[in-house]
């Protein structure tokens, strides 16, 4: 079962504790799966009926950024992993829990609303909460559909005022296709190259822009300036 | 000549190509990508100035040559030629 800190190995566990693993436990097969439609490292959101990927190692604010754009109202693929259909190019929601540190809730004045309700990260993450979409919103998915704008997220960039600016549209494509995941991965953990190649496909109208700036919410107002 | 496995696909104001052998991808401009169309085995460097000097409408392909050869010379650096 889940390991936690501060407790045996083995024993009784809490309900949130098995909820989390078997989450995890779930993503970790669909990605694994053979088959599915293909799942990449990136989070997305329909803002103003233009839809928005965002893309970024992780720490780089995806789910801060998702989370900000949500509690506005607008529609989420998700904040870290978003469906790609190579059939028709569609991308789509990733049913899954944000997954939120305390201080960006806490910054974003979603604590109150979600904290109470959300799910405590494992040792593997333990300053992580999961945040179930679906317990807030019942209609909360936005639609599949092309990517119409990518953000590229960058850690290094997290300072000064926030802002979007317009950056390559290939070098963001490029980005979007190695975040491709699961059985889309070779076994040397490269992109499929036909899959790699779909992506780009997708993203064939696209514009992109590179974030700037530490303050979610303003960046946030910047994403929904551009969209 | 360009290999026949790399991708040429079209993003947003730009080009990307995708080499599958290398997984490399090189983001290209619109005159990088129209020489990489060129790349066929029955262009030289003059016979792709003159095409694409009459497809743009400049009246002076040797200037545009010498941006060829340079797009030429990099996509050969890179691997991309055979």
């Amino acid at each position: 079962m889940a390991i936690a800190p501060n407790r045996p190995p083995f024993g009784p566990t809490a309900l949130e504790d098995a909820w989390a693993f078997c989450e995890w436990r779930a993503t970790e097969d669909v990605l694994a799966a053979p088959g599915l439609q293909t799942v990449l490292h990136a989070a997305g959101v329909r803002v103003a009926e233009r839809n928005v990927l965002l893309v970024g190692a992780s720490g780089s604010g995806k789910s801060t950024l998702t989370a900000a754009l949500w509690a506005r109202g607008h529609l989420v693929w998700g904040d870290d992993l978003v469906r790609f259909a190579a059939e028709d190019l569609h991308f789509g929601p990733f049913e899954r829990s944000f997954k939120l540190d305390r201080k960006a809730l806490s910054y974003l004045s979603l604590d109150a609303a979600l904290g109470e309700r959300a799910i405590p990260g494992t040792v593997l993450a333990s300053d992580t909460l999961y945040v179930s979409p679906a317990a807030f919103r019942r209609r909360w998915e936005a639609p599949v559909g092309a990517a119409e704008v990518v953000v590229r997220l960058d850690p290094s960039r997290r300072r000064g005022v926030a802002r979007l600016e317009p950056t390559s549209e290939g070098a963001a494509a490029v980005e979007v296709s190695q975040a491709l995941l699961g059985h889309a991965l070779t076994e040397s953990g490269r992109a499929r190259p036909e899959l790699a190649v779909r992506v780009l496909e997708g993203l064939r109208t696209a514009v992109a822009f590179e974030a700037w700036g530490a303050d979610p919410a303003a960046l946030a107002d910047a994403v929904e300036a551009v969209a | 000549m360009a290999r026949t496995d790399v991708a040429l696909r079209r993003v947003g104001s730009e080009w990307v190509l995708f080499d599958s052998r290398s997984d490399r991808a090189h983001v290209l401009n619109l005159t990088a990508a129209v020489v990489w169309t060129y790349c066929d085995g029955a262009h030289d460097p003059d016979t792709m100035a003159a095409a694409i000097a009459e497809a743009t409408g400049s009246t002076a392909p040797e200037a545009i040559r010498s941006d060829i050869e340079a797009v030429i010379r990099r996509f050969a650096l890179e691997g991309l030629l055979q």
